[in-house]
């Protein structure tokens, strides 16, 4: 399946004669997932809308299969691409399987009556996307994380090979958002489906895309896989984050470090000094951690939060230069919280007991693991 | 301090209600109003009952129309106005000059009184007279309009040192131009003719105005003339059911109450109204009928009357058909007793009597003068 | 009771409603008329004076209070749906003021022509001014592309209509300012079958129209994303709808003067009798419900103060307004948006 499903040529999109975005050549391949990400306001919901005819482009052109997609009958356009928009709709006593329902509406007759076939497909995307016992209920008084979900019903139920989703996590707790991309997967996967959506979730766009469309300014800086795009510090840029850092490699936030002369000197490893550092962070007070190898657990933790790390590289031996700082923070620091358990502070990490060690003996050492 | 309130919300109608009737335990006659001059019983007035005359030796006449708690004092030419005039009755001195007649039912009255001079500003444009003397006045510009009576042209009307503004029960509906031309020191007289019950009542009216006027002598003659030619109609040998009504422009059937001065007309002529029947619950003089009740009333009348407005002259039987086709219907059409009130039906106030007559004389049959009236065909 | 029985047991409701207030619409007049006379009448064997105002005066006004209150039924609904706003109705287009626009113009310009004098003139002179309203909106469909717009185009032209009249009708007489007032209160007086035949012709056809297109007006309250993404031409369906509901609340306005509350009320209440919005569903619903609403308010305007007859608007607002208020609050505490 290597040929070009959808793609844009030299699109440019806005409002009024005003352009968003400039210059746009997406494209997709069936069974491809590709994820929009952008600071607000960027245009991505703008993008996505020009490429549904919801809006219509202010230059260059958009094909389906080669087609222009302005060319398309729109019923004809509606069997092959399918939304899911921002927009809140408020269908007056409709129940949730109505609007479901409605998205068979480019297959069903003149007076859109559901025929087998509909009624097979509706319970199945029901099915699949969990709501079947939400299907008498009116959708208006659905919770949103519901109504977001009997919306996404209601797009597959028009049977696409192209669906654009504008923000599909967005209301959804944990449980529905794996829920959703692993089901997005499955259909690309299985049917060949091809989806473009727009994500707020970064960490989430890097693990379920075949490739990651970053906008910034007026043009699509960066297109292709998430491992080639999502490089480090690119986001921190992208969105211009300020108040805090993010980690490409774990795709988790951190918040802003607290600025200062460190207080407390962490001995960690393993996991063991994120739940301590975070509390330190809540509390305000600056701290030190360490011996901390580049691919311990911690690191990527400490080095947002904390404000000086002793680390080494991974797998290294612990230096005496190390030690020296080590202790010399110990020493600066008011204490020393131990976070590790003796049974873990063996191998390459003995040397962490010697540091605790040394802490009780100049009277610094707090309350071990279990803090 | 909650209760007191209360109470005290609850006593004040009784005071003011106290009030009120004491004011009207001690109505005043003209003796109390302005003891200085010397007054004679009220003018016994034959129909009349919604104005009073009441002469004093000296020459005034005071003008009463209580429906307004209106007084008039009419201060004769050269006779000073007496100094405990209260401030209720308001003086006009004659000659009273420079009238804005915004009353169209009065234009006639003072036609007839030959008054016609007094008056300088009409609220009628000069294509809405249909009274020949009225038109004529103001094309040669002896009268000028002054705009309606709902828009007067205030500037107009006080450029010209207007002495007396006639105003008819309409202006009920815009208290505020009754009180703008009071400010500007123009009495206004409502004319509450049409508050009379008989037709001879309504046409009583031309004696106060000939009192207002200095055309007393005239204005009793024109009365009498009128009354007499009402006296004189012969019963015919049989009645005629007759129907008055018109149809507006939506398709409703407007008729007049039984008791309002038309009617009458029609009885005095020797006619019986349809309509008798009705019990109106409307304060209107017309009353908007349902079909079905017109078409069971006035089916089988004798004789229809379609009461044109002014602008809308039914030119044959035709055009009346084409108003509802039901109307075919109707035995009147059939026979063809079927009349349409001419243009000067409504102005002609002051000639009721003769409007009677006419009536008369399309009710037995004699259509060939009738004055009033148009025979359809 | 599940949804399907429902809807049976609301239509035959319906249907009894309607049968039960013609029924009550030919019996109840002036000249009080029993059934079995009536029947008797309907089937030919009886004649006379009772004969004559049944056939020629009660039988046409209550088939025309019918067709029209089942025309501005549907007209609301169309509007309510289009719009998705629960006050929209028939007039919010501007087209009573575009109607009355006309025949205050005709009232005091044409007044003593020959041709001004027939029935047919008013009803064309509204017409022409309601329609005239209607291509007013229309040509504002084209050059805005949110429909809601539309609502605020229409209440403007409903101002602009308003101030001309009232500029018109400073050039009037007192009787044809009267005539105007009492055209604008609505009446079903003095309609006959020739107008009747006129009005149901009309009305439907725009009937048959709306329910055929029962599909793209359910795709539509899915909201105009939705709608175009399913396929639908969202603009030119805009302006298929615009022209309906316009024609229907033309043609009411045009042989029964402006008649306030039948297009915004009746939606609601056969909405609620339903529980449902399905187009398929409503659009015959609406306008039986409308026609048995009308025939009762026309019921009520002609036997409660007779022989003076109210005017249909006054009892309209009267059974209407509360009801919109009473769904309203309702619908609030049921948490239906």
């Amino acid at each position: 399946m290597e040929h070009t499903l959808f793609h844009t040529e030299a699109l440019s999109v806005g409002y009024d004669a005003v352009p968003v975005l400039k210059s746009i050549a997406l494209s997709l391949r069936p069974g491809e997932i590709v994820s929009l990400i952008g600071p607000n306001g960027a245009g991505k919901t703008t993008l996505l809308k020009s490429v549904t005819r919801q809006l219509a482009p202010l230059a260059g052109a958009v094909y389906l299969d080669g087609r222009d997609l302005s060319t398309i009958p729109l019923p004809e356009l509606a069997k092959e691409v399918s939304v899911l928009l921002t927009e809140r709709i408020r269908p007056e006593l409709m129940t949730c399987r109505d609007v479901v329902a409605a998205g068979r509406y480019p297959y069903t007759g003149k007076f859109g009556l559901l025929g087998d076939r509909d009624r097979a497909v509706l319970s199945q995307v029901m099915d699949l996307m969990k709501i079947t016992d939400l299907a008498d209920r009116y959708f208006s008084q659905c919770s949103d994380g519901q109504k977001q979900r009997v919306l996404l019903a209601r797009a597959l139920c028009q049977e696409p090979r192209f669906l654009a989703l504008d923000e599909p996590t967005a209301y959804l707790d944990l449980r529905y958002q794996l829920q959703t991309l692993s089901l997005l997967q499955t259909l690309a996967r299985e049917r060949g489906l091809a989806v473009l959506l727009s994500i707020h979730e970064v960490d989430l766009a890097a693990k379920v895309s075949t490739r990651v469309a970053c906008i910034r300014g007026q043009e699509i800086d960066r297109f292709g896989p998430p491992e080639e795009v999502l490089t480090s510090g690119y986001i921190q840029d992208l969105y211009a984050i300020d108040a805090g850092t993010y980690d490409h490699r774990t795709g988790s936030l951190e918040l802003a470090p607290v600025r200062g002369a460190p207080e407390v000197f962490v001995l960690c490893g393993g996991g063991t000094g994120t739940p301590v550092f975070r509390r330190l962070q809540r509390e305000g007070i600056p701290f030190a951690a360490g011996i901390l190898w580049e691919n311990d657990l911690d690191h990527p933790v400490a080095q947002a939060l904390a404000a000086e790390v002793v680390s080494l590289p991974a797998f290294a031996v612990v230096t005496d230069q190390t030690m020296d700082r080590a202790r010399a923070l110990i020493e600066t620091c008011g204490k020393t919280l131990c976070a590790l358990p003796e049974r873990a502070m063996t191998g390459l990490a003995a040397p962490l007991a010697e540091l605790a060690q040394y802490a009780r003996s100049r009277g610094k050492l707090e309350a071990r693991h279990g803090l | 301090m909650k209760r007191g309130l209360l109470f005290f919300c609850c006593l004040l109608p009784v005071l003011l209600a106290a009030c009120g009737e004491t004011g009207q335990e001690t109505a005043r006659g003209p003796a109390d109003l302005i003891p200085s001059l010397t007054w004679q019983a009220p003018d016994d007035l034959d129909a009349a009952e919604a104005f009073t005359l009441t002469r004093s030796q000296e020459g005034y006449i005071l003008a009463e129309i209580p429906d307004d708690d209106a007084a008039w004092l009419v201060v004769p030419e050269g006779q000073p106005v007496p100094e405990d005039l209260p401030d209720t009755v308001t003086p006009l001195c004659q000659p009273l000059t420079d009238i804005y007649l915004a009353g169209s039912a009065t234009m006639d009255m003072l036609v007839k009184l030959d008054a016609l001079d007094a008056v300088a500003y009409s609220a009628l444009p000069a294509d809405d007279w249909t009274i020949p003397e009225a038109r004529n006045a103001m094309d040669r510009g002896d009268i000028v309009y002054a705009g309606k009576y709902s828009a007067p042209d205030y500037e107009r009307i006080c450029g010209g040192h207007c002495g007396l503004a006639i105003e008819n029960t309409m202006i009920y509906h815009s208290p505020e131009i009754r009180e703008q031309l009071e400010r500007f020191g123009i009495p206004v007289l409502v004319d509450h003719a049409s508050h009379e019950e008989t037709p001879l009542g309504r046409m009583e009216w031309i004696k106060l105005y000939g009192a207002l006027l200095d055309r007393e002598a005239r204005a009793n003659a024109v009365y009498e003339a009128q009354a007499e030619v009402i006296r004189a109609l012969r019963e015919p040998d049989s009645r005629k059911t007759v129907a008055f009504f018109y149809l507006s422009s939506n398709g409703e059937v407007k008729v007049r109450r039984p008791d309002d001065y038309i009617p009458q007309l029609i009885r005095l002529a020797g006619g019986d109204y349809v309509f008798d029947h009705l019990e109106a619950a409307s304060a209107l003089s017309t009353v908007t009928l349902q079909w079905e009740e017109f078409y069971a009333a006035a089916r089988d009348a004798d004789v229809l009357i379609y009461n044109s407005t002014v602008t809308e002259a039914l030119p044959d039987l035709e055009a009346l058909a084409a108003k509802n086709p039901l109307l075919a219907d109707f035995s009147a059409v059939q026979s063809g007793e079927v009349y349409c009130t001419k243009e000067n039906f409504y102005q002609a106030s002051m000639e009721l009597g003769d409007l009677a007559s006419d009536l008369h004389a399309a009710l037995t049959g004699d259509t060939d003068h009738l004055t009033y009236l148009d025979r359809l065909e | 009771m599940n949804a399907k029985q429902r809807y049976r047991a609301a239509y035959l409701l319906l249907a009894v409603l309607l049968l039960a207030l013609l029924a009550l619409n030919l019996c109840v007049g002036s000249v009080s008329l029993p059934l079995s006379q009536v029947w008797a009448i309907l089937q030919g064997q009886e004649g006379g004076a009772g004969a004559d105002i049944l056939l020629r005066i009660r039988l046409p006004r209550a088939v025309a209070a019918a067709v029209l209150g089942g025309g501005l039924a549907l007209s609301g609904y169309l509007l309510q749906t289009f719009f998705h706003n629960p006050i929209a109705g028939p007039y919010i287009l501007g087209v009573s003021s575009g109607a009355k626009l006309t025949v205050a113009m005709l009232l005091v310009f044409a007044a003593g022509q020959s041709w001004a004098r027939s029935s047919w003139a008013m009803i064309a002179a509204a017409c022409v001014g309601a329609l005239a309203s209607m291509g007013f909106v229309l040509l504002l469909s084209r050059a805005v592309d949110r429909m809601s717009v539309l609502i605020v185009g229409g209440v403007m032209i409903g101002y602009i209509c308003s101030a001309v009249t009232d500029f018109v009708v400073t050039f009037a007489q007192d009787a044809d300012i009267v005539n105007l007032h009492n055209w604008s209160r609505g009446s079903f007086s003095g309609i006959g079958w020739e107008n009747v035949r006129v009005m149901s012709l009309v009305v439907g056809l725009a009937l048959l129209g709306t329910f055929l297109l029962s599909k793209p007006i359910g795709a539509f309250q899915m909201g105009e994303g939705y709608a175009k993404s399913m396929g639908l031409n969202v603009r030119a369906f805009g302006g298929v709808l615009v022209v309906l509901s316009s024609v229907l609340s033309a043609c009411v306005t045009a042989f029964a003067g402006p008649i306030s509350f039948v297009g915004v009320a009746v939606p609601h209440l056969v909405k609620s009798l339903f529980r449902t919005a399905k187009p398929i569903l409503l659009v015959p619903a609406c306008f039986l419900g409308g026609a048995a609403f009308c025939l009762l308010c026309d019921l009520l305007a002609r036997s409660l103060f007779a022989p003076t007859e109210l005017g249909i608007s006054t009892v309209t607002a009267v059974f209407g307004a509360p009801v919109v208020l009473w769904i309203l609050v309702h619908r609030r505490r049921e948490g239906v948006a």
